[in-house]
């Protein structure tokens, strides 16, 4: 069949050929992030394009404790966050609201009442980016976050 | 001043109305302080859990503007936003000094997620919370403005026009709205209407400018499977059925060129993957829709169109059609009819055809009916448009289901003998001795297009495929049918299970003495490709 374009169809044409020079890109159909994956760049072939099965739980709970603070803090408001908090809290990690950062039992807490506990606690600092450790400190339930992550 | 009300009247005042310039002075102004306000309050630390304190002191403000006193300045103030939106990402997008898509996105996104945020929570919060009718009415409102906005922009700038700040908006106010909260639950079913019937507004014929973006939006997961999982399934089938009808039609004229475009090319490749999404995660739409689809896919798709043809219900197992001695007629399914969502009866014009046509199918008389057939499926006399597709696909179908239902009334089944000499096979008999080439060509690609998983209709069409074959009194007829069904073969996969079926019943029966015509060997390329299929069917190899 011969081209018998009619002059909407040629119309069309032209402006579909500026379009596809201004496709959209993944990130125009997801949330804005202020840190992790920006523009697609031209990997070689031997580099991975996709990990396997990485949706899962038990994926998760194989990953370093490092891993996971990374991912909740830089990946938020994604499922990979939901699972690295969940992860965490198997591990015995507990988040406190106000400070929002990550503690975890050092030793059995000296006291513990039913609005506080208080004793020495692991917790991860995000803006040193390191574990430190917290002699006498007051963990007020008010700011444990004890959501049930399902 | 708006024709009709209801979310369609919405709709259309927004699109409407986005085309008015005559604003109260100092109107601009103020939405243009509100909208920066909105953005810094947005990204400030202290907007609270989804903005929640930020709108509340907003609306105090709007309040203080006078922007929420008339339905009209809401509706302006809406306008103008919008226009400020885009006209901030087109200044982005032509900044020299900005290089990386990344940068430029942030900038654009920074504005656009705050106006998003904002519609959001609007519509949200319009009227008492049990009032849906009023938030749904503001969201149509505001698509349309969305809508009326984009088609002037693109209308405007022609080649200048960029998709962007509309794909943004359109796709995170949709996810804004698809969050899981009471509220918006209780409207989700006119939430997906409303989208649906955007994008219709939308349709690349409409504004080609957008198709990607729009392709990227049909195709979306959340907004795919929200329409077609999770809406009362008639409803968002029917929609998102007209939303693709809408982008094969689009496609169609281009695909029948030989020689694709590269904007064609990707536009065409995008649509593949859609169908194959489809085609894994809901074939039963597939299936149900497969006559529309077909009727305006362009004739020489092929693999476009297997893709549909092979979908099927996914509690059916398909008996392998290489086993041998497959019984075919012994199957369970062969005798229920598939579901077909297109009025088909309707398809049949003018309505006098459709009588003549019924008194035929009735008694069989008079015979002029067969002799006049051909001048009343011709349209024209330019080659390769001469034909009225639509209503062959429609007359092969009806005449075919009449056929099924006159021999069911006879307490047969339809099989080889069963279909022979009767008003039905007469019509399917002069059609393929009696049209040109083109004719026959499409007659014969409407009985293809039912040659699909094991139901009533693919083993009718089936036996009539091969009937017509067997009785065929040129070479001409036979070669022909075997064009039709060895093109839909060399394809890639999918294939159809009754294409498969038929071919291969072809190819080894005797009775049909396939191997005894010229058209076999013809060319060597083309006996070695019988060979080859011939081979794959009679010795099976392990898949």
């Amino acid at each position: 069949p011969q081209n018998s374009f009619t002059s909407e169809q040629k119309q069309s044409m032209n402006i579909l050929e500026v379009a596809c020079k201004r496709l959209p890109l993944p990130i125009d159909s997801q949330r804005c992030r202020h840190l992790g994956p920006g523009a697609p760049y031209q990997t070689p072939d031997y580099y991975p394009s996709s990990a396997p099965k990485c949706n899962t739980m038990e994926f998760f709970q194989r990953l370093s404790t490092e891993t996971l603070f990374f991912i909740f803090y830089f990946l938020q408001g994604t499922k990979a966050q939901y699972f690295a908090a969940k992860a965490l809290k198997t591990k015995s990690w507990r988040f406190h609201t106000m400070f929002m950062m990550w503690f975890q039992r050092h030793e059995e807490p000296k006291t513990i009442t039913d609005d506080f506990e208080q004793g020495t606690y692991v917790y991860f600092d995000f803006e040193k980016w390191t574990q430190r450790k917290k002699e006498g400190f007051t963990f007020e339930y008010k700011y444990l976050e004890d959501k049930d992550l399902n | 001043r708006a024709p009709g009300s209801g979310p369609i009247g919405m709709m259309y005042s927004g699109i409407t109305q986005a085309r008015e310039f005559d604003d109260p002075p100092g109107l601009y102004e103020k939405t243009e302080f509100l909208l920066r306000e909105w953005v810094t309050m947005y990204h400030s630390p202290k907007a609270g859990k989804d903005s929640t304190n930020a709108f509340s002191l907003f609306v105090h403000q709007m309040n203080l503007q006078g922007i929420l006193k008339t339905d009209e300045l809401i509706t302006r103030f809406f306008r103008l936003s919008t226009e400020m939106c885009v006209d901030l990402s087109y200044r982005v997008l032509m900044d020299q000094n900005l290089k990386s898509p990344t940068v430029i996105r942030a900038k654009c996104f920074h504005t656009l997620d705050a106006y998003v945020r904002l519609i959001a929570l609007l519509v949200k919060h319009s009227g008492d919370n049990n009032n849906t009718v009023t938030k749904v009415n503001l969201l149509n409102k505001v698509l349309g403005i969305v809508t009326g906005v984009l088609l002037q922009d693109q209308e405007l700038r022609g080649v200048e026009f960029q998709q962007l700040p509309y794909h943004r908006i359109f796709i995170m106010l949709f996810l804004e709205l698809s969050a899981p909260e009471a509220v918006l639950e209780a409207i989700n079913p006119q939430i997906l209407t409303a989208f649906c019937n955007t994008l219709y507004y939308l349709r690349p014929q409409k504004a080609p400018g957008f198709a990607y973006a729009w392709l990227e939006l049909v195709s979306h997961r959340v907004f795919l499977g929200r329409v077609l999982a999770l809406s009362p399934a008639q409803k968002g089938w029917t929609m998102y059925a007209q939303l693709l009808v809408s982008l094969f039609k689009f496609l169609a004229p281009f695909l029948r060129n030989v020689e694709l475009a590269a904007p064609i090319q990707l536009l065409y490749k995008g649509t593949l993957r859609v169908l194959l999404v489809l085609l894994h995660d809901f074939p039963e739409f597939l299936c149900d829709y497969h006559y529309g689809f077909c009727d305006v896919i362009a004739p020489n798709c092929i693999q476009m169109r297997n893709l549909i043809l092979s979908a099927f219900p996914r509690n059916m197992r398909l008996p392998d059609p290489f086993t041998p001695n497959l019984k075919v007629d012994l199957l369970p399914e062969i005798t229920q009819a598939p579901r077909i969502l297109a009025n088909f009866n309707n398809l049949i014009q003018p309505p006098s055809f459709k009588k003549d046509l019924d008194s035929y199918i009735k008694t069989r008389a008079p015979v002029t009916f067969l002799s006049e057939l051909r001048t009343s499926l011709q349209v024209s006399n330019e080659p390769g448009m001469r034909y009225n597709i639509p209503l062959i696909n429609a007359l092969v179908l009806y005449v075919g289901t009449q056929a099924i239902q006159y021999i069911q009334n006879k307490g047969n089944t339809p099989n080889m003998s069963t279909i022979t000499h009767s008003s039905h096979m007469d019509i399917f008999q002069n059609l393929a001795v009696d049209s040109d080439t083109e004719g026959r060509y499409l007659f014969l690609n409407a009985i293809a297009n039912q040659l699909r998983y094991p139901n009533s209709h693919t083993h009718y069409f089936s036996c009539t495929l091969l009937y017509l074959f067997a009785e065929a009194n040129t070479e001409a007829i036979q070669e022909q049918i075997t064009r039709v069904l060895l093109e839909r073969l060399i394809v890639n996969r999918p294939h159809p299970w009754g294409l498969l079926i038929t071919f291969i019943e072809l190819i080894k029966n005797q009775n049909f003495k396939f191997w005894n015509h010229e058209f076999v060997r013809c060319a060597p390329e083309i006996e070695k490709l019988f060979e080859s299929v011939a081979r794959s069917c009679m010795h099976p190899k392990p898949s």
